[in-house]
């Protein structure tokens, strides 16, 4: 430890910052999650490499470099988190500089249809994917896969986090001439707020951004909060800045003004979409002319694109059926590791699940390692019935996993006095879901639980069989007794937990209300240091592990990839591709 | 047996000349309906029908056609009691190509797919005879009455069935699925509805030719009551016509069914459901893994071309 | 000849009508709630009033049945539920593409099924006969799906000879686009092939057996003349008819196709329509296909009234 560096290093931070630099130089938080969370908390990447050099680099590799990755389970040949063909001065933000690639050019997008493209109201990969072409982020994807300045150059919280202050990037332009300011940010904000945005909600309030100085947005929070950064971030899809002058329900083929490195040329619902180069980019020059995004309508159709040399790089595409594709020499995988997962719900208020032996008895029949083998070839993290992934900074590894065992499950069954469970498994027909589905089946039958699928639309599905409308309150007490449903990558598990699993949540399916997880969830939020965070993670992992309200049997990686005809693609677990550092090789 | 009529018929004439067609050669033209009075019908009916039955068992595509049906159908009952593994349970050796011990090579799930394949001739052996057999009663019913009375009935009627017929089947399905919800009642509810104007046309232009013959207006003569005339009288003669007609909508509605269930409706995993089996793996087939697909494929295929085999030696058995 | 057209139109004319009155009863005989499908499951239920309200789906029965019959005069069917666009603006270009595939599919199937449904029957029960009827009957049994997947892996990915995407870049010239075109385009022959050339084959055994044909022949007019004058324009009438109906069977066999090709035409839109519950761009597709058969079964019709005036006396079916 070079303590004089170290002291270096603690002057120049503030209380939150100083909180998480001390946690990990007494060691009780690992250097990747250090990490992590400094991307998250606003540490600068010099200051984040100055600590770990004070501390000494006890990991073979630097914190920023190829480093992105975090946690486990990842299968040996990937990349997960860094998702970039060139490389560039890591954590500066998107820079233009071209390395080994031709300049001129398009770049063919595989994608998937999007719904409408209305920043605010989105709630489809395929449209997250098109807004972040033209419309910018506080803080964007950085070249080692997390948070990085975007329009906000930096950002810093007060002492108890409960105000964060974004220094916003200055000489940035709409592209229709007018200047970007914080008065944008603060329109934007207000838009999230008026629609129940669910990362937001709760957490900032109308009016929250005093835009008082045009290159400063300061945020007055609801309460103290130590993720915050992320909640504005391209983690949280919905919340790109737009235009002073933007409404809601506005769309971006209707009004296409944004900051980002392309203009949108041509759209057409059905086909797919074109973009331009933007000249007046902040960024600087970016190496193509332009791009152009096809839509697909199943990942098996994109599939058979790529592989016949149709589009140039793929969105999204599964292990089941991409296994060509993973072999491919002429193909780049990138793979990023996500909390992307699925809950299997089980109603704990009434029904045939209501005694939580019967839910831990299903949760014992899945075969996870199985699972996540036979749908992912291993790419991904098994998970312990609870939405915190082992990979997040404050995860608490000291809960036994749970693991498959048919005789405690008949016997939690027997003494539960359940003989011949029979249930309907309601889910909707999307990617590995009723794959799923079957092996959940399978694995149920085996302890005598006999399981039938029920497979919607999805659209269907979310209205009927998940969430109906009616009866609204509690939200979701119409839900079917036993389902699966998904949910998307975060970088950050409050969504999962403030709606799936807190008394009253709009998405609790399960209608799962416990006081104790309520408490540690509010502590859990508001903790600004790593340790709060985390002792209030054990709590919330221990609950939800006893008590099952969902089974959680996988957190599974993002697989998007590129030929090798091209460089410098990333891109996040939410489908955001960022080609401003792309070319032909 | 009905010449093409050169008219608007199309798809009743279609269906029609393609039995004929495949049965071979000689059986364009009347297939002289049995004429004579009414009494002396029942020995030569019989005495034909025996003549018929022998005239079947001595075609070579209607032999191959049952046994191919008799297979799928002692699959379908014996399930996963004669399937070398149990067709719904996954394991560890997923996507292995055809090999021994898995002759169809297994699925993405690891199950194999041969034992899949036998068990999927369930739902197809009871989703797609049953929505066939709806349709020809209800077609027979509407089809007797409609060539029997004529008249304003049979105008409003006909009108409503050619509407039924501009509606491409397929297209009909989702629009009700999509209203009604998808399960297995409705796919059976819905390829019997739209199939049963199909039948309808058939039926009643066979009792149209009937109903001038010299039975029926001897018959009628006799003061017999319509009821009569339709079930006792020309119903007897007609059921040649049902007979092929029904074999055809088998062999479309494993087609039909087959499609809908490609495209989601009704059939629901982890049945192992050809047309379910094949949406679910065609994607596959890029990546190299054929088989989940093919082997389905060519079971809804086999069924396909078997019954139609059976048709047509019905058909030229009841035209000789 | 023109009396007859106008006794088919005006046939054609209430098959129209009776079609929009079947396609309302199925959409709205049963319950739905098709703000809530579009609000989502949270919006509240003063979100959902406001919306049912602009669709117009608590007015009277009546009154949308009325809609629902202008609409299918000027085809303006309102904005689709799930991607706000006026219907019509994404039903047109979709026919379009649609259009121009079944357009090829034909120009493949037609001619190679009739020459070779005429060469069957020249041979009648000879190997090369049967062979042609049996693979005819086989290959018309396979779903276009199953076919269309199976052409799609061997011809376009293992052999590379064609696209295997259906829709070619903007901008492309007409021989790029059919290159593009031509496996979804072989999925429709594999299909269509056999039941026309089975057509043909049985009108053609039909004409030669006929007395006229016995005539000509007897008269010493040489076989091509006899085939051309006097076999062919018989032995077509039921080809004709029957690709006539065909082509709008050939639109719901689209819906696989165009999925497995990824091609933006009019059967994917219907299909997605139906998953999405998206009743005004459905009811409009169905609506659209239907007009489609009639337009083709008339068409087929006045042809063979053409090629034969005896079938003009007999208008009613």
């Amino acid at each position: 430890m070079d303590w004089k560096r170290f002291d270096g290093v603690r002057h120049n931070v503030g209380p939150v910052h100083l909180d998480l630099v001390e946690s990990y130089a007494q060691g009780r938080i690992s250097r990747r999650q250090f990490v992590r969370r400094g991307a998250v908390i606003g540490l600068s990447v010099p200051m984040i490499s100055a600590v770990i050099a004070a501390c000494g680099d006890d990991d073979a590799s630097s914190p920023t470099g190829g480093a992105g990755t975090p946690g486990t389970g990842s299968a040996p040949g990937t990349t997960p988190g860094t998702a970039s063909g060139s490389t560039t001065a890591p954590g500066t933000g998107p820079a233009t500089t071209l390395v080994g690639g031709t300049p001129g050019g398009i770049i063919t997008v595989g994608a998937q249809i999007p719904g409408a493209l209305d920043p605010i109201a989105m709630q489809d990969l395929g449209a997250y994917g098109l807004i972040a072409q033209c419309f910018e982020f506080l803080a964007t994807l950085g070249d080692d896969g997390r948070i990085a300045p975007g329009l906000a150059e930096s950002w810093e919280p007060n002492e108890d986090g409960s105000v964060w202050t974004f220094q916003l990037r200055q000489g940035v332009k709409w592209q229709d001439g007018s200047d970007f300011s914080s008065a944008d940010v603060a329109a934007t904000m207000d838009r999230l707020v008026a629609a129940a945005n669910a990362g937001l909600a709760g957490v900032i309030e109308e009016g929250a951004v005093d835009a008082t100085d045009p290159n400063v947005a300061v945020f007055n929070l609801a309460a103290p909060n130590g993720n915050f950064p992320a909640l504005v971030s391209v983690f949280n899809a919905q919340t790109p800045i737009t235009p002073a002058a933007f409404e809601s329900g506005m769309t971006l083929d209707g009004a296409p003004n944004g900051t980002g490195p392309w203009k949108l040329d041509r759209f057409d619902a059905a086909t797919g979409c074109t973009f331009v180069r933007n000249d007046a980019w902040w960024g600087g020059q970016v190496p193509l002319d332009g791009t152009e995004f096809q839509f697909f309508d199943d990942l098996g159709t994109m599939l058979t694109a790529m592989q016949g040399g149709s589009v140039d790089a793929l969105i999204q595409f599964s292990v089941i059926g991409g296994d060509a594709l993973l072999s491919s020499p002429d193909f780049k995988v990138l793979d990023i590791q996500t909390a992307t997962h699925r809950q299997v719900w089980m109603r704990t208020d009434e029904g045939q699940f209501a005694d939580k032996r019967v839910r831990q008895a299903l949760a014992l029949t899945f075969d996870r390692d199985q699972m996540l083998e036979t749908l992912f070839r291993g790419r991904g993290n098994i998970g312990n019935d609870h939405p915190i992934a082992p990979f997040f900074p404050y995860f608490d590894e000291s809960v036994p996993q749970r693991t498959k065992n048919i005789d405690m499950a008949k016997q939690l069954l027997t003494d539960a006095g359940i003989d011949g469970l029979s249930a309907a498994l309601q889910i909707p027909n999307l990617q590995e879901i009723p794959e799923l589905a079957q092996l959940i089946v399978a694995g149920a039958a085996e302890a005598g639980i006999n399981l039938q699928i029920a497979q919607e639309s999805t659209q269907t599905f979310y209205g009927s069989q998940w969430c109906p409308g009616e009866p609204a309150d509690p939200p979701c007490s119409g839900a079917a007794e036993l389902g699966i449903v998904d949910y998307g990558d975060r970088p950050t598990p409050d969504i999962y937990l403030n709606a799936a699993l807190k008394t009253n949540g709009i998405w609790n399916s399960s209608q799962y209300s416990n006081p104790d997880l309520d408490a540690a969830f509010s502590e859990f939020q508001s903790s600004v240091d790593v340790e709060g965070q985390k002792a209030a993670c054990k709590t919330m992992e221990t609950i939800l592990n006893d008590e099952v309200p969902v089974g959680l049997p996988f957190f599974y990686n993002f697989l998007s990839g590129h030929s090798t005809e091209i460089q410098g693609v990333r891109i996040t677990g939410l489908g955001q591709m960022f080609l401003d550092k792309a070319s032909r090789v | 047996m009905q010449v093409p009529p050169p008219d608007a018929d199309g798809a009743a004439a279609a269906v029609e000349v393609d039995a004929a067609v495949a049965a071979g050669d000689d059986v364009i033209g009347e297939a002289g309906p049995i004429t004579g009075l009414a009494y002396d019908m029942r020995g030569e009916r019989r005495q034909a029908a025996r003549e018929r039955r022998r005239l079947l068992l001595r075609r070579p595509g209607f032999i191959i056609g049952v046994l191919i049906i008799l297979t799928w159908i002692v699959c379908g009952v014996g399930g996963d009691k004669i399937t070398p593994s149990d067709p719904l349970v996954p394991n560890d050796t997923s996507s292995l190509s055809p090999r021994a011990g898995h002759l169809m090579g297994t699925d993405q799930l690891g199950r194999d797919v041969l034992s899949r394949v036998m068990a999927g001739a369930r739902d197809v052996l009871i989703v797609a005879p049953l929505a066939a057999t709806l349709s020809v009663i209800a077609g027979a019913f509407l089809g007797l009455l409609m060539g029997y009375y004529r008249g304003w009935v049979d105008e409003i009627l006909s009108r409503l069935v050619e509407v039924l017929l501009s509606i491409p089947v397929i297209l009909m399905a989702l629009l009700i699925t999509a209203t009604l919800g998808s399960s297995k009642i409705v796919v059976i509810g819905t390829v019997a509805v739209l199939f049963t104007p199909i039948v309808t046309r058939t039926v009643r232009a066979a009792v149209l030719s009937e109903a001038q013959l010299d039975y029926v207006t001897s018959a009628r003569l006799r003061g017999e009551k319509g009821l009569f005339v339709m079930t006792r009288e020309i119903l007897p003669n007609i059921t040649p016509t049902i007979l092929v007609e029904y074999t055809v909508r088998i062999g479309y509605a494993v087609f039909t069914v087959a499609t809908l269930s490609f495209l989601g409706a009704g059939i629901q995993p982890p049945s192992p459901d050809w047309g379910l089996a094949v949406s679910d793996t065609y994607a596959l087939i890029p990546a190299g893994q054929w088989w989940p697909t093919l082997f389905p494929a060519l079971a809804i295929a086999s069924v396909v071309v078997a019954t139609n085999l059976v048709a047509d030696s019905i058909e030229a058995a009841l035209a000789a | 000849m023109a009396r007859y057209i106008l006794r088919r139109l005006a046939f054609s004319i209430i098959t129209l009508f009776l079609l929009v009155t079947v396609v309302f009863l199925i959409t709205n005989v049963f319950p739905s709630d098709p703000g809530r499908q579009i609000a989502g499951p949270f919006a509240s239920q003063e979100q959902v009033d406001v919306l049912n309200e602009q669709l117009g789906t608590n007015d009277p029965l009546l009154n949308q049945y009325g809609r629902l019959l202008r609409s299918s005069v000027t085809f303006d069917y309102g904005d689709s539920f799930q991607v706000g666009q006026p219907v019509s603006e994404l039903l047109w270009p979709a026919l379009g593409r649609s259009a121009k595939l079944v357009l090829y599919g034909l120009v493949l199937t037609v001619p190679a099924a009739i020459a070779a449904g005429m060469f069957a029957a020249r041979r009648r029960n000879t190997f090369i006969d049967r062979g042609i009827v049996t693979l005819g009957v086989a290959s018309s049994s396979i779903p276009e799906f199953v076919s269309g997947v199976a052409l799609q892996y061997f011809i376009g990915v293992k052999l590379g000879w064609f696209e295997v995407l259906a829709l070619a870049p903007r901008g492309s010239n007409l021989i790029t686009e059919l290159k593009h075109l031509t496996l979804p385009a072989l999925s429709l022959l594999v299909v269509y092939f056999g039941y026309i050339a089975r057509m043909t084959r049985a009108g053609t055994i039909q004409a030669l057996d006929a007395d006229y044909t016995r005539t000509a022949t007897m008269k010493g007019l040489s076989t091509r003349h006899v085939m051309r004058r006097h076999v062919a324009r018989n032995a077509l009438q039921p080809t004709v008819s029957v690709v006539g109906t065909q082509i709008g069977y050939l639109f719901s066999g689209l819906i696989g196709l165009e999925l497995i090709f990824n091609y933006p035409g009019v059967g994917r839109l219907i299909y997605n329509a139906s998953t999405s519950k998206d009743f005004p761009l459905l009811s409009a597709g169905v609506i659209l296909v239907g007009i489609i058969y009639m337009i083709c079964t008339l068409a087929a019709d006045l042809i063979i009234a053409w090629m034969n005036p005896r079938a003009r006396l007999q208008v009613t079916s």
